[in-house]
């Protein structure tokens, strides 16, 4: 209970007292027992008596005054300065006064460096920070500064209670990440925050302090102090014991952050040390420890949080403190986190420095990906936003909307919808539209929207796509503020015409810019917990199911059932128990499993229609069924929900990679690395740039994929396919056996060196390994590439060996595809694994057929075409040929598409 | 009532003959001036915040919802005649403001009532109040746990009088441009100490040692008269004044 107010500070070690042996203090070490004995059965004294006596003490309380404050007692003392709690004397006002000791008086640039920092500090107006009142010099030229006085102590003191209240901590330190996020955005960097720098106030609520003027106040340890650095060890930045201070970037204080939030869940700063400077030795040269390495069994996504804050490379950190209070914030309520588990980027650019010139193709390869997201802020910079930072408040400035059919901001419908929203803005009173003028390529995060609203000085920025739909316009806006990205308002709907954009948005935008900041949240979004229980059954389910392995998914699929039980309007646990149960029929192609994926996203959608996880599982489930077309629909609206969201334009490029429109798909890929701090679809792209016929591109892709993802064997599955192609079958076989050592049970690189010796018509070998592959999956297993259905290429196998059943499996295998084409008929890759089987079946006008449906479908790989020995009754036809130069032809335009 | 409502009340009345509890009571005999009455309980529970959200926090809830109870009991207590049901045949402000603690918290009802009334209304104060008068009160961890809630109760009430006069004889000092004289010698206050040095005291003040002995003693003196007289604000009648720091010594030693 002595936690939050000053109620009852209970101490663990405390000293009778000399008298009476009691150990209840109040305080100027005073025994409350001997008061209270003290004051029994006596006689009234005289008050006069008292002030006589006084007045012979020669000592003016005028010794006792700092400016125009009544000094009424120390409250603290460090290295450089003294703290007090003292009364304004007019107001009566009690604030905490904090006096500069060393200062050296005869240095007037000093003093007025002092100035300038403590009235910019004084300047910040945010509830968690602590407010600064007054800036002076006492008499004698001692600077000091006067703030609001803060009841409850220090994060100092409140971390032992915290300890196992994770969920008080998170929401504690959400707070102070967006109060440090203001002052970012204000131009001033903390530089040293520490637990004993975050006060508390009666309410517990967190008060940032010292914002910017750790230099000036208490500084550690001689040692630190000879070698400059700012800040406390333990806390600071690995950069700020390097750096100069004018280069520091927010990044140092995002350090600060992760360090209390792990100093808040272990007990200690993530690096001890004899000394200062061992401290600060290990934090520039040794990877902070991870949180369960310390705390076995604790939050995967909060150890994820941390370490990203802790990543000794600062543009490896989340980019802005508000970025690592959304995350914060989304844990908080059971929303999946936006950090990724691992950290590649440290990695690759401790590789970059061995391989400087292969690094300079991969980035050069990445460019879209790599340059776009990394901001470097300079306090210059930061500066220069504040100065700019008088955002009219009900100004809101409009971005060209972009056009979803056309990939275009230029198209008619985009520039229709732009201005009938930027007209209809103007045309409202109380409000200041304009259209942006800055050309920021496909905007979606923070810093996009700050330097759109910073060039226009708005205070909003509004953003939008259309797309046909249904013989209609669909029309998605967002609402973003400018100076915290946030998203505060969205719409979508299909409204008659352009004009009625206008009409419908105006009142929703203009309520928006009434809203005062705090309220700015996106209040539409529903579908988290407030269940801790159920929240952490949704935690262990997605930890279970990033681990990409079949034994770890069943775990995550209980874990997310129980979790919608405990708490059955848990939208984002029902999308995620969707996506799961998908991933379990991918191997399985099993039907419950889509069809408990089928309630559980109706249940999410139901809870939560604007949920975009809910639209993207749904698309997943099409997808899975073979209905590519069907599935754009769903992707496009959850990317038209979360344009931020890379998984959506992830997955939107993958529909079109499989509808054929590998150029597209391209398009949104690249749209995907640029949301992403990492190429996390480098081997996709590199799919996209094999089917393309450019190996080069592929492979400088794969090489990527192998450095970001060394988890999965994506990288050695697409090189050894290349190698397939190219007929290095040698090569491609040894690829793929060193992989299969390191990645000993993972089935796609198993079907791809099954498909290898296939191909290359090894037919001994490749039989083992089907049969191998068979034994997971008899009926329904097929190659996630090249689309070979094992039960299909056995049989062709035997057919050419024993010929005893080999023509009953062909069969089999043929019924099994009609089977799914009754469901899915423009399935393109199940239209040609129909064909192979036609072919191999020789019946070679069924297979033609089949060929020409699934080319009209989106089919591409012309070359799985001309490697796939079932293909071989069909191979000499003309049709054939003529499929096989269509496709060559058409991927060659797309390539030329594509590489422009 | 609310914090700003308190501050008119006179900032010492501190006659013996009408105690702030003596007032309250008169009113619920229909005698006194109900106005009166409301603002002298309101000074009263102003004081006394402490023993009941130290209570409330010590029968097993959370800080902030200690801080809602505290918030509602408060309201309750002066808004309704929660003190005269809670005992009929009257007695200490401490002992009735703890029962009728007692029974708001055993009743659901009230409870979640109050706290919907309450809404945005707030008598406690906490920043402000915690700011002007910050408590140094601390108590072994070992007994923290070990005190029942009634005990702790009474012995943060203890800690609450003797705080409050040691700022009123803080102030008085301060009054006198002589704060800095009681932050010297404030230590002192309680019993004779092996380890005073006059000496170094006279060094500091720059007054005789004799000078030093004089205050320490008359601050003793006026520290005493402060405490029976804040103790007093909270008893009936000034006989009752012994009776009730008898009590509050007992808590302390107890077991």
């Amino acid at each position: 209970m002595n936690n939050i107010s000053d109620c009852m500070r209970i101490e663990s070690d405390v000293t009778p007292c000399e008298q009476c042996g009691s150990a209840s203090k109040i305080g100027r070490g005073l025994c409350l027992n001997c008061l209270l004995h003290r004051c029994l059965d006596a006689n009234s004294g005289n008050a006069e008596n008292l002030y006589e006596a006084l007045n012979e003490v020669d000592v003016r309380d005028a010794d006792w005054r700092i400016g125009n404050y009544q000094i009424l007692e120390e409250i603290g003392r460090g290295g450089m300065g003294v703290i007090y709690r003292a009364r304004q004397r007019h107001s009566r006002r009690i604030v905490a006064l904090k006096r500069i000791l060393s200062y050296q008086a005869d240095s007037q640039e000093t003093l007025i460096r002092f100035r300038r920092e403590a009235e910019a500090a004084a300047s910040l107006d945010h509830p968690n920070i602590l407010p600064i009142y007054e800036v002076s010099e006492s008499e004698e030229g001692l600077p000091f500064f006067s703030m609001k006085f803060a009841t409850s102590g220090s994060l100092l003191d409140l971390a032992p209670a915290l300890r196992n209240e994770s969920l008080r901590s998170v929401a504690l330190m959400a707070k102070v990440a967006r109060a440090v996020q203001y002052a970012h955005f204000q131009g001033i960097l903390h530089r040293d925050l520490k637990p004993g720098n975050v006060l508390l106030d009666g309410r517990g609520e967190p008060l940032v302090s010292d914002f910017g003027l750790a230099k000036w106040l208490d500084i550690s340890s001689d040692l630190t102090r000879t070698l400059t650095i700012f800040g406390t060890p333990g806390y600071i930045a690995p950069e700020q014991a390097q750096r100069s201070a004018a280069n520091l970037t927010p990044a140092a204080d995002i350090y600060s952050l992760g360090a209390i939030l792990f100093d808040l869940f272990t007990g200690r700063p993530p690096f001890l040390g004899e000394h200062a400077l061992a401290v600060i030795q290990q934090a520039s040269e040794k990877p902070a420890p991870k949180l369960r390495s310390l705390l076995p069994g604790f939050d995967r996504d909060l150890e994820i949080i941390c370490s990203k804050c802790l990543e000794r490379e600062p543009r490896a950190r989340y980019r802005f403190a508000d970025d690592l209070a959304e995350d914060l914030e989304r844990w908080l309520e059971g929303r999946p986190i936006i950090a990724r588990p691992v950290s590649p980027p440290v990695r690759i650019w401790r590789w970059s420095k061995r391989n400087p010139k292969l690094a300079g193709s991969l980035a050069a390869a990445f460019v879209l990906g790599m340059v776009g997201v990394i901001a470097v802020f300079t306090n210059s910079r930061l500066s220069s936003i504040v100065q700019n930072a008088e955002l009219a408040r009900h100004s809101v400035v409009v971005t060209p909307f972009e056009d979803l059919d056309e990939l275009s901001t230029s198209s008619n419908s985009a520039k229709a919808a732009t201005s009938a929203l930027t007209t209809a803005l103007m045309q409202t009173n109380g409000i200041r539209a304009s259209s942006s003028k800055t050309q920021v390529v496909d905007p979606w995060s923070t810093e996009d929207w700050k330097k759109i609203g910073e060039s226009a000085t708005a205070r909003m920025v509004i953003s939008g796509t259309v797309r046909r739909r249904e013989g209609k316009q669909r029309v998605a806006i967002h609402v973003i503020d400018t100076a915290s990205g946030k998203v505060v308002s969205r719409w979508l709907g299909d409204p008659e015409s352009a004009g009625e954009i206008g009409k419908v948005l105006v009142k929703q935008i203009s309520e928006a810019l009434d809203r005062p900041p705090a309220n700015e949240v996106d209040s539409d979004l529903v579908g988290g917990t407030s269940d801790p229980s159920a929240r952490s059954y949704y935690e262990r389910g997605k930890e279970f199911f990033f681990r990409h392995n079949f034994a770890d998914l069943d775990r995550a699929i209980d874990s997310l059932r129980t979790a919608v039980r405990l708490d059955t309007n848990y939208a984002y646990a029902y999308a995620l128990l969707a996506t799961a149960c998908q991933l379990k029929s991918l191997l399985n192609a099993d039907g419950p499993w889509l069809k408990e994926a089928d309630g559980a996203i109706a249940k999410a959608l139901s809870i939560a229609p604007m949920l975009a996880e809910g639209y993207d599982a749904r698309a997943g489930n099409s997808l899975y069924r073979g209905r590519a077309r069907e599935s754009l629909d769903d992707f496009l609206t959850a990317y038209e929900l979360e344009p931020g969201n890379s998984r959506a334009c992830a997955r939107l490029a993958h529909g079109y990679h499989v509808l054929g429109r590998a150029d597209w798909s391209m398009f949104w890929y690249a749209k995907a690395t640029r949301r992403e701090t990492q190429p996390f679809y480098a081997d996709n792209i590199g799919d996209i740039w094999t089917d393309l016929g450019e190996y080069n591109k592929a492979e400088e892709a794969y090489n990527t994929a192998a450095i970001f993802q060394p988890d999965l064997p994506v990288s050695a599955i697409g090189l050894s396919r290349i190698e397939l192609f190219r007929g290095e079958f040698d090569k491609a076989r040894a690829r793929c056996e060193q992989a299969r050592e390191k990645y000993r049970s993972n089935p796609q690189l198993l079907m791809i060196a099954a498909q290898i010796e296939f191909f290359s018509r090894n037919f001994g070998r490749a039989e083992q390994l089907y049969a191998e592959l068979m034994k997971g999956d008899h009926a329904g297993g097929v190659d996630y590439h090249g689309s070979v259905r094992f039960l299909s290429a056995t049989g062709f196998i035997h057919a050419m060996i024993v010929t005893a059943d080999g023509k009953a499996l062909l069969n089999e295998a043929r019924t099994l595809d009609q089977k799914e084409l009754t469901t899915a008929p423009d399935n393109p890759a199940r239209l040609y694994s129909l064909a192979a089987n036609y072919a191999a079946l020789d019946d070679e006008i069924s297979s033609l057929n089949a060929l020409e449906s699934a080319i009209a479908a989106g089919w591409i790989d012309y070359r799985s075409m001309t490697l796939d020995p079932r293909f071989d009754a069909v191979r000499a036809t003309s049709r054939f040929e003529q499929a096989v130069a269509n496709l060559q032809q058409a991927t060659r335009q797309m390539a030329d598409r594509t590489g422009k | 009532m609310t914090p700003e409502a308190v501050g008119k009340v006179p900032r010492r009345p501190d006659r013996f003959a009408t105690t702030r509890w003596s007032v309250v009571l008169a009113c619920g005999d229909s005698q006194g001036d109900e106005e009166m009455a409301r603002n002298a309980l309101a000074e009263l529970c102003k004081t006394y915040w402490r023993p009941v959200f130290a209570f409330i926090c010590r029968n097993g809830h959370s800080v902030p919802d200690a801080q809602d109870l505290t918030q509602d009991f408060f309201l309750m207590v002066l808004e309704g005649d929660i003190l005269k049901r809670a005992d009929p045949n009257r007695g200490r402000f401490r002992s009735l403001l703890l029962k009728a603690l007692q029974n708001c918290l055993a009743n659901d009802n009230i409870r979640k009532r109050a706290h919907k009334r309450g809404g945005d209304m707030k008598f406690v104060s906490w920043d402000e109040w915690m700011a002007e008068a910050p408590s140094h009160f601390s108590i072994p961890k070992l007994e923290s746990e070990n005190w029942p809630a009634e005990r702790i109760f009474d012995v943060r009430w203890a800690a609450t009088a003797a705080e409050h006069a040691l700022r009123q004889l803080g102030e008085e000092c301060e009054a006198r441009g002589r704060r800095r004289v009681f932050d010297v010698l404030g230590d002192y206050l309680a019993a004779e100490r092996q380890d005073v040095s006059y000496q170094k005291l006279s060094k500091t003040l720059g007054v005789p040692e004799a000078s030093v002995k004089r205050i320490v003693h008359e601050l003793r003196v006026r520290y005493r008269d402060l405490l029976r007289a804040e103790v007093a604000q909270t008893v009936e009648k000034p006989e009752d004044v012994d009776e009730e720091l008898r009590y509050l010594c007992a808590a302390l030693a107890a077991g």
